[in-house]
C-alpha cells in the first residue's frame, strides 16, 4: 500500500534533518506552484511505498506568510495520509502551538519529539505518555541528527495510516468559543464533519481567507454569532483563542516536563550570542567570517599567499583544465577522422564550450554553498540577518541581502542563488535585480584592457576602483528606486527566531550543497548551453555558410544596432558585437576586441591584454577616454552573462520576472552610460 | 505596574506583555511566536539593529520599531 506522509513543524525544529535521514539521497526538490518556496519530496529509504513530503517550516497555520498558507492548504485540502509533526523538545511550549493547530484539522497525526539528546543533556525528562494521552495522538521521542527513534516513528506512522487514527478533538477552548464554533458550524455546508469543525473554528478566529469563501447570507448570520462571542472574549476572539491554546499547553507542559534546573540557566548558545551579537564586536566578527567565505570561494591569493588558489578557484581550474584536455582530445580525434570545419566548430566551439561554461561554475557554486549551508545550519545566519538589518533597512533591503551582494564581487551565479535565503519575496527580487551590478571577477579584464590602453597617463587603479564603486552606488540607488516605485513597499518589520547554535552534520551540509549544484546544472544549464550555441552560430556563419566573425550574422547585427549606442559614445559595430559576446562571459569582450580591432587570435596575447600587461592601441582610434568609461559602465551594468541570467531564471521561478530583471538592468546600464557620455564630454 | 513600550525595557529585565499597538497581521504573527497577553518577556540582548528577547524559552530578535509597539508592564 503506498501512501504519503507530510512533515510539519516550526522552522529550526530539525525537520529537514529528519527528512534527509528518512529519505537519504532519494529526494527531489521543486517549487510550490507560484512561489519560491522549496517543495521537497522523497521516498522512505526503507520502504519505497511511502512518500515523504517536507512542508515548509511554519509557526502556525494562520495565514501570515506564503509558507504557512502552503502548509495549511496542503494539510487541509490535499489531505496527506498522515502528518508527522516535529516538535523541538527543547522549546516544547512554543512548538506545541502548531501541534494543537494541526490537531484541529483532524488529520491522522503523529508527534515526533525531536532533540531528545539535548533534553537528556540538560537533565530534563519528558513524560511522553502524558503528552500522548492529553493530545490524543501518538508521541514518539527521536533524535533526528543521530537517527535515533526513527524506525519506531515510522512504524507508529504506518499503524496510524493503516487504522486512519484520528485524534479526538482536544478540549482546549472555553464554553463561549465552543458555542460560537457550534453555531457557525450549523451555517456551513461542507460535507465532511471534520472540515466543518476546522472551518468553523477558523471563522471564529477571524481568518480572512476562510471568511472570504462564505456566501453573503452565511456572512450576515456569522457576523452576529461572532459579535456575540466577542463580547464574552474581551472584544477579540482571535487573541482569546490563542491565549486558550497557550494556557492548555502551559498546563500540559507543567505536568509532562520535569526540568532539572528550575530557572532559566545560561546555555552555551547564550554565551556565544553575547559575543556574536554584541553591540561592538558583532560587525568586526561578521566581517572576518565574510572574508573567509569570500576568500575560500574566489580568492586567487588564498591565505595571503600570492598565487595560491582558494578551494573554489582551484577546483574551477581543475574542471576547466580537464574539460580543455577532453575538448582538445576530441578535436584531435575529429580532425583525424576528417571532420568538416563546420562540424569541428559546432562540436568544439559550440557544444563543448557551451557545456564547459556551465561546468566551470559548478565548483564555485559547490564551495560557496558548502560554506553557506554550514552558516545556515549552525544558526549564525539568523544572527547575520539581525546584525546587518540596521544598515540594509536604510536601502529598503533586509540584512540577509548582504551575502548575495558581497558574493556578487566574486561571481554573480552563486551570489544570485544565495538570495534564496531571503525571506521576503520583495527583498529577494530586488536583491537579484541589483546583485549583477556588483562587479564580478570576469568583468575585470575589460577594465584592465581599457585602463592600460586609454588611461595610461592616469592613475589606473583609481579608474578601475571607481568602476567598482559605480556598481555599488548604482546598486544602492536602484534598491531605493525599486523599493519606492516598483514594489511600493514600506519598511517591513524585522522579527526572527534566533535558533540555538548547533554544529551542523556533514551529511546535511553536503545534501544542501549538492541540491544547489544539481539545481543550477539542470535549470540554469539549459539557458547557458542554448545561448552559448546560438551566439556561436551567429558569430561563425552568414547566409553563405561558415565565415570569419567580421562577415558573420553577428557583424551584421552589430552594424544594425550600433546606432542605439551612438548616444553612449560608441557607435561602432565591433563594440556592439563585444556587448553581445560579453553575454556568454564578460571576459569574452577582450577576445572579441582583440580579434575584431587587431586581428589577434592568439590566446597568449589575449591573456596578456586581459591581465593589463599589454595594451590594445587599435581601440584608441575608436574610443575616447569618455566613451571608454561609458563602455565599461555599460558592460558592468547591462544584462549579466547567460549563466547569471540562468541563475535569475531559476531563483525567480518566473520568466516574466527574469525578463523584468534583465530589462531593468539594460535600462539602468543605458541611462548611466548616457549620463557618463554626456556629462563626460561637457567636462573633458 | 506602569505600562511602557518594550523598547524602553533595559537588558536583563523581565516584563509582562499587556498589549500590542500595531497591525492585526503582525499581532497574529507575534501570537504564533508566543507573544500573548500575560506572557513573560525578558530582554537578553540589544544592538544597533534592535533587541533580543526570550519568550517561552526561545530567543527572538526584532527591530526597535516593532519593540516599541509591544506594550508591557
Amino acid at each position: 500500500m503506498s501512501y504519503v506522509i507530510a512533515l510539519a513543524g516550526n522552522p529550526n525544529c530539525g525537520k529537514t534533518t529528519l527528512f534527509n535521514e528518512l529519505t537519504g539521497s532519494k529526494q527531489h526538490v521543486g517549487n510550490w506552484p507560484g512561489v519560491t518556496v522549496d517543495k521537497k519530496e522523497g521516498t522512505y529509504k526503507k520502504n519505497k511505498e511511502i512518500s515523504i513530503l517536507d512542508l515548509p517550516g511554519t509557526y502556525s497555520l494562520s495565514p501570515y506568510s506564503a509558507e504557512e498558507i502552503i502548509a495549511r492548504d496542503y494539510i487541509v485540502k490535499e489531505k496527506p495520509d498522515a502528518v508527522i509533526n516535529i516538535v523541538d523538545a527543547t522549546s516544547i511550549e512554543r512548538n506545541l502551538y502548531l501541534t494543537l493547530q494541526i490537531a484541529e484539522t483532524e488529520i491522522p497525526m503523529i508527534v515526533a519529539l525531536n532533540m531528545m539528546d539535548e533534553v537528556a543533556q540538560r537533565g530534563d525528562s519528558i513524560d511522553y505518555n502524558k503528552l500522548s494521552k492529553s493530545l490524543g495522538v501518538p508521541v514518539v521521542p527521536i533524535t533526528a541528527r543521530s537517527g535515533k527513534g526513527l524506525n519506531e516513528l515510522m512504524e507508529v506512522a504506518a499503524t496510524v495510516v493503516k487504522n486512519k487514527t484520528v485524534n479526538k478533538p482536544i478540549d482546549v477552548f472555553d464554553e463561549n468559543i465552543k458555542n460560537a464554533v457550534q453555531e457557525v458550524k450549523a451555517v456551513l455546508k461542507e460535507e465532511r464533519e471534520e472540515d466543518k469543525d476546522w472551518k468553523a473554528l477558523k471563522i471564529v478566529e477571524g481568518d480572512e481567507i476562510i471568511t472570504a469563501t462564505l456566501s453573503d447570507s452565511q456572512k450576515s448570520v456569522i457576523e452576529g454569532i461572532i459579535k456575540e462571542a466577542e463580547k464574552a472574549a474581551d472584544g477579540d476572539t482571535e487573541a482569546k483563542i490563542a491565549d486558550l491554546r497557550y494556557q492548555f499547553i502551559a498546563k500540559l507542559v507543567k505536568q509532562a516536563v520535569k526540568k532539572a534546573n528550575k530557572g532559566y540557566s545560561e546555555t552555551r548558545s547564550d554565551k556565544l550570542d553575547k559575543i556574536l551579537t554584541n553591540r561592538i564586536l558583532a560587525l568586526p566578527i561578521f566581517a572576518v567570517v565574510m572574508y573567509i567565505l569570500f576568500a575560500c570561494t574566489f580568492s586567487e591569493n588564498f591565505l595571503f599567499i600570492p598565487g595560491l588558489p582558494s578551494p573554489g578557484i582551484w577546483l574551477a581550474g581543475l574542471v576547466e583544465t580537464a574539460w580543455g584536455t577532453l575538448s582538445g582530445a576530441l578535436e584531435g580525434f575529429l580532425v583525424g577522422a576528417g571532420a568538416s570545419d563546420w562540424l569541428l566548430g559546432l562540436v568544439i566551439g559550440g557544444i563543448m564550450d557551451g557545456i564547459g561554461a556551465v561546468a566551470g561554475f559548478l565548483p564555485l557554486v559547490l564551495v560557496l554553498f558548502l560554506l553557506l549551508s554550514f552558516l545556515e545550519d549552525s544558526g549564525y545566519m539568523a544572527r547575520i540577518a539581525f546584525v546587518m538589518d540596521r544598515i540594509f533597512r536604510r536601502f529598503g533591503l533586509s540584512g540577509r541581502s548582504f551575502i548575495p551582494l558581497l558574493m556578487g564581487f566574486g561571481c554573480s551565479v552563486p551570489a544570485l542563488m544565495a538570495s534564496r535565503t531571503l525571506e521576503s519575496d520583495k527583498d529577494r527580487k530586488i536583491t537579484m535585480m541589483i546583485t549583477p551590478f556588483m562587479s564580478c571577477g570576469a568583468k575585470l579584464p575589460i577594465y584592465a584592457m581599457f585602463a592600460v590602453t586609454l588611461f595610461a597617463d592616469q592613475n589606473q587603479t583609481m579608474i578601475v576602483f571607481s568602476i567598482y564603486m559605480l556598481g555599488l552606488i548604482v546598486a544602492i540607488l536602484s534598491s531605493f528606486i525599486l523599493n519606492k516605485f516598483v514594489f511600493n513597499g514600506e519598511a517591513s518589520n524585522f522579527i526572527m527566531e534566533l535558533p540555538q547554535y548547533r554544529l551542523p552534520t556533514i551529511k546535511s551540509v553536503l545534501i544542501h550543497a549538492w541540491e544547489k549544484v544539481k539545481g543550477f546544472a539542470i535549470k540554469a544549464g539549459t539557458i547557458i548551453f542554448g545561448s552559448t550555441i546560438l551566439i556561436w552560430l551567429l558569430s561563425n556563419f552568414n547566409f553563405g555558410g561558415m565565415c570569419d566573425m567580421e562577415e558573420s550574422f553577428l557583424a551584421s547585427i552589430g552594424n544594425a544596432i550600433k546606432i542605439i549606442f551612438a548616444p553612449l559614445g560608441f557607435a561602432d559595430w565591433r563594440a556592439s558585437v563585444g556587448v553581445v559576446t560579453g553575454w556568454i562571459a564578460k571576459e569574452n569582450i577582450v577576445a572579441t576586441f582583440g580579434q575584431l580591432y587587431a586581428g589577434i587570435n592568439d590566446e597568449a596575447a589575449i591573456e596578456a591584454i586581459s591581465a593589463g600587461e599589454q595594451a590594445l592601441p587599435q581601440i584608441s582610434n575608436v574610443f575616447t577616454n569618455v566613451s571608454a568609461y561609458s563602455y565599461m559602465a555599460f558592460n558592468l551594468l547591462c544584462m549579466p552573462c547567460f549563466a547569471a541570467v540562468g541563475a535569475i531564471r531559476r531563483e525567480m521561478g518566473s520568466i516574466k520576472w527574469t525578463l523584468r530583471a534583465v530589462g531593468f538592468q539594460m535600462l539602468v546600464a543605458y541611462i548611466v552610460a548616457l549620463i557618463i557620455n554626456v556629462v563626460g564630454n561637457i567636462i573633458f | 505596574m506602569k505600562e511602557m513600550a518594550l523598547a524602553m525595557v533595559g537588558i536583563g529585565e523581565t516584563r509582562v506583555i499587556s498589549n500590542f499597538r500595531g497591525k492585526e497581521e503582525m499581532k497574529r504573527h507575534l501570537q504564533d511566536l508566543g507573544f500573548v497577553k500575560g506572557e513573560l518577556v525578558k530582554v537578553v540582548g540589544e544592538n544597533a539593529s534592535g533587541m533580543i528577547l526570550l519568550v517561552k524559552g526561545v530567543k527572538i530578535a526584532l527591530n526597535r520599531g516593532l519593540a516599541s509597539q509591544i506594550i508591557v508592564e
